[in-house]
């Protein structure tokens, strides 16, 4: 059982339920999450399947005694050989990572890189930090892209008619299509391919639409991550695109934008923005974000005021928001019909907000919305005086490419007789209406050039190998139009061609391969000696002064005014007249990543889902529905009905019939959705995919026509009955008990009480638990006094009572971590930078149901809704699912506690602290007993039930039948660096002792004769804070008074996760906070969670809680003496 | 009234008496042989394709360690010369010597030389050559007298106990850092003068060496 720590007494108000609540089963404390919570892992995951512990020792004890016979005899080391190279390499020093520049291409953005090779493979990405705007941070998706490189079910082999075929065929069928497109001038050919924004590529198109004037070049891309161009277009007549400056915007206002993961630039973006949110000190600026939102997104979460409105009376919004803001009254009539709760009041404040910041505000719509959205958006920054301040429009090049639409009907009257599909998957993601997989089969020859072997391949006749873009040589542009080079890390795996070599054959050209294509732009755009110019552009991984030039733009009265002329009828959305909204996977994009296991098992920020995409629905619908029958004891009621146990969420069966198509799935109920939007997350339900992706989830572009591509209305949901289906949700897994986790404060209040954070939880009400003063006393001390307090506590514990001997803490460094809550945005990418780093495998959609997933970072979301109060606390009414919640976010790794509770247990010492204060594990060590997790109160321990590393997720449980071990491709991946864990044996965060080891041995390589050892600081960085575009990772040497971390940590909103307990983590968080607009309709003085804090900590009193409060607190004194504190 | 225990509980004594010994005299003989520099290799010294003699070369022709082991400064691996870095001398040097075969058809091929591991540590273990010898620790501590050895083999244990006599009291290795490469040096003062210098050292570089787990594992 596990260890259980002695949390004060509950009072009775506290009883009846919990103030954060990260899953409708935990808000309503049913006896099933109780139960959950007292457990060390989730239920199940400490279960053998089908056979008791008795009976598996028994079996064991006779296996072991065979085995002992065999240990005595030959474990002979094998004999090992050291091959170095023949010839001398220059640059290569065996043991030493390369680092080359190179960038991740998506669409029309590209995200400048840095590649770690070893010994000739890539096996991490970091930014690219001389790319300034994003300082070195990355994505999620780019973090993920490696492992694709070595996906041992990436097609290997081009084919022609199902036979494979050698390079050599393909080459000459390449020039075939190209002599017979010269022959006719291209009568008959076509090009379907993805969006990108290589200038190289955009050269050979030119040529061959100047060899082949009568070719059809379309481009199709089932995500859309930019603004239309006709709202430009038409809003000020030129081709321009909005470019936002969020770091000096003090007032945002999102139009269903998710501007932090889903736009072309959200690096960017997400970066500027927190810039504007961070506050380091009473005085400085915090800006205010006000969402408005047809699904929960990022945005969402982090803004100061939300508004749920359907997808389809966004534009309408923008018009209420823009009569508003611009005084124009022809707005007004786009906006007849819209009606929200408290909507005059809403859009006032708003507006009037947004006038007092002329200049310094940002209105930003989400780039699915229609173009008169946009044309309104835009339209109200040229109001607002944004243009040339917040907002820049950079001239883009115009889009010249047919439409897919224009593609399928040149198709249907036969006009196409060879068809070239570039990348893309339009037989699985082309709009539904088009019957794409059909007009494949009227295309005489169709060649599809493709990474995976995939859908579209299925149907074409010629399957062409494409290469990977680490194993390229390309170029792009980056969102704000920096050319940066694509540079191959290795030389193709499978002899994979470039789409640049495929454009250039079948063009014609004489020369064909990629490098000097590349060459032959670049130079010529960089000008000077060309050798050298392209030496420079692949050192720096750009190309400098290569952006997209900022135009001025004014408003075009008669094109906007035609633009807008129409406007459109707002329907009345009801449970019988449903939204439907198409959004895109966070993790898997349109579906391109299905068979990425590294982003498949990564839970949604949201809805914390992994493995599978669901229909969202709001808790009011669910209560139509009938599916919600007894309020927030929904779940109970559906543990009843579908008869689950353990914490799995078995999800309703829903069929949704839109535009003529039914499409079923699951059921989510997510709260903060509009009543009757249905969210479908596409680029799920792939058919022919790799065994990872295959299979995964439900696909829902069947029900997606060209003329609905984001959103429609007049669907209906039936519900499937006596059908369920389990979701991998870890929604409810590492739950921790405790209080205060997510501390968060109002901006006015931070002005005025800048620590308010230490004034929060149970450490603020007993005695000093370390040192002589509380957290709250220590909160008033200036700042420098404070970082010199934490200096002195790290290396001079006192440990009190305390019997466990820890080491010493005499290091040189002494090593910490601080999370900003403030601004961390929940983009997951510190989740597979750590796996990427650290060689974390993945489990499968079983075992994380089983609560067996392995990240050693993990995001907690936490919901509160603020409508408790103590007299009614388990009345009906506060029992409802809250349809308004506030989100916070927190990110988990092991937190390195001074005085780590899991090393008192470990029988093998498996598990201490080393003399930097770092909580070390040592694998060889750990005999498995899990004691060591059983004790954390983080739950940040990991258990390798099964050697993930060596079996395949869907066989773990065939023992010796299956197949075992790693292949070869997959091996490649791994950072040599980090021991690969086995079965058996427990993991978790090291801060990355890798980066770290490393960076002392530089130091200390660099000092030689001297006592010059201590790593400066900012040279040692931990994977998480290295990818994280919101900076809001910080980690370093407390020490030292004058790093970052620790002045990070000397900031007053400063505290550490359970810190009553005084195990004294490295880990400590800065509070969270918001800034609400008092004339709001929604506002808050304080934030929802703190509300809910104060109302069951406080109940009686005001809901600042008066101090006087505390005394009555008895209970919640800790005895200093038990925890060993100071005294 | 039956007995409690059946009959052939007599033996009981006995066959525990014979189980201890036989039990016993296992684990006597485990221990005796892991501990024994068999299981630790020590002596090691496989035939190598090419029958380099460290005594020849770097003893009796002093060239420096660092001439083919040349990124042992930079890198944790202490890298084995590739075939170009023999053919400088000995394209010139017994050109046409039988026992060189290997390394010109290497050389000429590409194909690497395949030599054979001596010196291992276990996979999680990550030794870092640069950051010893650049701190003023000798080869010869873990290497022993390489420049007296015609074939290489194995002098020292390197299992954790070895790594962690020296961690604990650095100060019997620490030399001059450009010292490190004379495997014959000594200190002049004998083992005090060593100590002594080897004390001072420690101090005035701030010399901690890692006693626990995050030093050599991962």
């Amino acid at each position: 059982m596990k260890r259980k720590f002695n949390h004060p007494e509950k009072s009775s108000a506290e009883l009846t339920g919990p103030r954060y609540w990260r899953s409708l089963d935990e808000l309503s404390e049913t006896p099933g999450f109780q139960a959950q919570v007292e457990r060390e892992f989730p239920e199940g995951a400490d279960n053998l399947q089908g056979v008791d512990r008795r009976s598996f020792f028994k079996l064991m004890a006779a296996s072991f005694a065979l085995g002992g016979v065999g240990l005595a005899a030959g474990c002979r080391r094998p004999e090992q050989h050291i091959l170095p190279f023949s010839k001398s390499v220059d640059t290569n020093i065996p043991g030493l990572p390369l680092y080359f520049a190179t960038s991740f291409p998506l669409r029309r953005q590209a995200i400048p890189l840095l590649a770690e090779t070893h010994e000739g493979r890539p096996t991490k990405l970091e930014g690219n930090p001389t790319y300034a705007p994003h300082g070195g941070a990355s994505s999620l998706l780019s973090q993920a892209s490696v492992l694709e490189l070595y996906d041992p079910e990436r097609s290997s082999t081009s084919t022609i008619k199902g036979a494979a075929v050698t390079p050599a065929a393909v080459q000459d069928l390449l020039a075939a299509i190209g002599k017979e497109a010269a022959a006719n001038a291209g009568a008959g050919l076509a090009f379907l391919a993805g969006q990108s924004s290589s200038p190289t590529r955009a050269a050979l198109i030119a040529k061959i639409k100047k060899a082949y004037p009568k070719a059809i070049w379309s481009e199709y891309e089932a995500v859309q991550d930019e603004a239309p161009q006709a709202a430009a277009l038409a809003t000020f007549g030129k081709h321009v695109k909005p470019y936002y400056q969020f770091a000096k915007a003090k007032r945002v206002v999102a139009i269903d934008s998710d501007f932090f993961a889903s736009e072309s630039g959200s690096i960017f973006y997400a970066r500027e923005f927190s810039k504007a949110r961070r506050v380091k000190k009473a005085t400085d600026p915090m800006n205010r974000l006000y969402a408005v939102e047809s699904n929960f997104t990022l945005v969402g979460s982090m803004a100061d005021h939300r508004l749920r409105l359907a997808a389809s009376h966004m534009t309408a919004f923008a018009a209420a928001l823009a009569a508003k803001v611009t005084g124009d009254a022809s707005f007004e009539e786009l906006a007849t019909g819209l009606t929200f709760k408290d909507q005059e009041k809403w859009l006032e404040a708003c507006a009037d907000d947004l006038k007092a910041h002329r200049g310094e505000c940002i209105v930003v719509a989400g780039s699915h919305l229609p173009a008169e959205a946009h044309a309104i958006a835009y339209a109200m920054n040229v109001a607002l005086g944004n243009v040339g301040k917040t907002v820049d429009f950079l001239a883009v090049p115009a889009d010249t490419s047919a439409s897919i639409g224009e593609l399928a009907v040149a198709i249907n009257q036969g006009d196409v007789k060879t068809l070239v599909v570039l990348g893309g998957n339009p037989a699985y993601d082309a709009p539904a209406d088009l019957r794409f997989a059909d007009l494949l089969a009227k295309v005489p020859q169709v060649v599809r050039y493709g990474y995976y072997v995939d859908e579209t391949s299925k149907l074409a006749g010629a399957h062409i190998n494409a290469a990977h873009y680490l194993e390229s040589w390309g170029d792009a542009r980056t969102a704000d139009g920096t050319i940066v080079p694509v540079q191959p890390m290795i030389m193709p795996l499978f002899n994979g061609l470039t789409e640049l070599e495929v454009l250039a054959r079948i063009s014609g050209s004489d020369v064909t391969d990629s490098y000097t294509l590349v060459f032959n732009t670049i130079t010529a755009l960089a000008g000077g000696d060309a050798n050298e110019a392209f030496r420079k552009f692949l050192h720096d991984g750009l190309l400098a002064g290569t952006a997209y030039k900022v135009t001025e733009v004014g408003l075009s009265p008669t094109t906007f005014g035609a633009l807008l002329v129409e406007g459109t009828k707002l329907e009345t959305l009801s449970a019988d007249n449903l939204e439907v909204r198409f959004t895109f996977d966070h993790k898997v994009d349109d579906g391109r990543f299905a068979n990425n296991g590294w982003l498949q098992e990564c839970p949604d920020p949201i809805t914390k889902i992994a493995w599978d995409n669901a229909i969202l629905i709001s808790p009011r619908l669910a209560k139509e529905l009938n599916i919600d029958p007894k309020g927030s004891l929904l779940q109970v009621a559906r543990k009843d009905l579908a008869n689950i146990e353990k914490g799995i969420e078995k999800a309703f069966i829903g069929e949704i019939t839109v535009n003529g198509v039914t499409v079923r799935g699951p059921l989510h109920i997510q709260p903060g959705l509009p009543n009757y939007t249905l969210i479908l997350p596409l680029g799920y339900g792939r058919t022919v995919s790799g065994h990872v992706g295959q299979d995964v989830g439900f696909d829902f572009y069947p029900a997606r026509t060209s003329a609905t591509l984001s959103f429609v209305t007049g669907a209906k949901l039936v519900i499937v009955p006596d059908e369920y289906y389990s979701l991998a949700n870890t929604q409810e897994h590492w739950s921790m008990e405790g209080r205060a986790l997510v501390r968060e404060g109002n901006y006015e209040e931070y002005q005025k009480e800048p620590g308010f954070a230490a004034a929060i939880g149970l450490e603020a009400e007993a005695p000093p638990i370390y040192g002589d003063m509380t957290p709250e006393q220590l909160s008033k001390l200036p700042e420098e006094e404070r970082a010199k307090i934490t200096a002195e506590r790290a290396v001079a514990i006192p440990r009190g009572n305390s019997l466990y001997k820890t080491p010493e803490f005499d290091g040189t460094h002494q090593w910490g971590m601080s999370i900003d809550l403030n601004t961390c945005i929940g983009c997951n990418a510190c989740v597979v930078a750590c796996q990427a780093e650290n060689n974390i495998p993945i489990v499968g959609k079983d075992q994380v149901i089983r609560g067996r997933e392995m990240h050693w970072i993990r995001l907690d979301r936490y919901y509160s809704d603020g409508n408790i109060d103590a007299a009614a606390f388990g009345g009906e009414g506060n029992r409802e699912i809250p349809e308004d919640p506030q989100t916070s976010l927190q990110p988990v790794g092991c937190q390195h506690c001074e005085l780590a509770p899991c090393e008192t247990v470990c029988p093998v010492n498996a598990t201490v602290h080393d003399e930097e204060g770092l909580n070390v594990m040592a694998y060889n060590r750990c005999i498995g007993t899990r004691y060591c997790a059983n004790n954390c109160p983080y739950k940040v321990r990991r258990f390798n039930y099964f050697d993930w590393n060596k079996r395949r997720t869907d066989e773990l449980y065939l023992g010796p039948l299956g197949e075992s071990g790693m292949p070869e491709l997959v091996k490649m991946v791994k950072n040599p660096d980090v021991t690969v864990r086995m079965r058996g044996v427990m993991e978790k965060c090291t801060y990355c002792v890798q980066r770290i080891e490393q960076g002392k041995i530089k130091q200390k390589v660099k000092a030689g004769a001297s006592g010059d050892v201590v790593v400066p600081d900012g040279s040692i960085r931990t994977a998480c804070q290295q990818v994280c575009p919101a900076e809001s990772i910080v980690f370093g040497n407390i020490k030292d008074t004058e790093s970052a971390v620790s002045k990070a940590k000397a900031r007053e909103q400063d505290y550490a996760l359970l810190g009553y307990l005084n195990i004294r983590p490295r880990t400590t968080y800065l509070a969270k906070l918001r800034n609400p607009n008092e004339e709001m309709p929604d506002y808050a003085s304080l934030p929802l969670s703190r509300k809910e804090y104060n109302t069951k900590n406080h109940p009686g009193h005001s809901e600042e809680g008066a101090p006087a409060a505390k005394e009555e607190h008895g209970h919640t004194a800790i005895n200093a003496q038990t925890f060993g504190g100071l005294s | 009234m039956s007995y409690i225990f059946p009959k052939s509980a007599n033996k009981l004594p006995l066959q525990i008496i014979i189980y201890v010994i036989v039990l016993g005299s296992i684990l006597s003989a485990a221990t005796t042989y892991y501990w024994t520099n068999k299981y630790s290799n020590v002596g090691y010294a496989p035939v190598q394709p090419v029958p380099f003699s460290h005594a020849l070369h770097n003893g009796q022709l002093g060239i420096d360690c660092r001439y083919c082991h040349s990124n042992v400064e930079k890198s944790g691996h202490s890298n084995i010369p590739t075939s170009q870095t023999c053919m400088n001398c000995h394209n010139q040097v017994k050109t046409d010597s039988p026992l060189l075969a290997p390394i010109r058809e290497s050389y000429a091929s590409g194909k690497p030389v395949q030599w054979v591991k001596i010196h291992q540590v276990p996979d999680y273990v990550y030794f870092n050559h640069s950051v010893h010898v650049s701190r003023g620790v000798s080869c010869v501590e873990c290497h022993g007298q390489i420049n007296q050895m015609d074939v290489v083999h194995q002098a020292k244990p390197l299992s954790m106990s070895f790594c962690l006599d020296c961690h604990r009291a650095p100060e019997k290795a620490l030399r001059d850092p450009s010292l490190v490469t004379q495997l014959d040096w000594k200190h002049p003062g004998g083992e005090q003068g060593q100590l002594e210098q080897g004390t001072k050292f420690k101090h005035n570089w701030n010399v901690k060496p890692p006693q626990s787990c995050s030093g050599c594992h991962r």
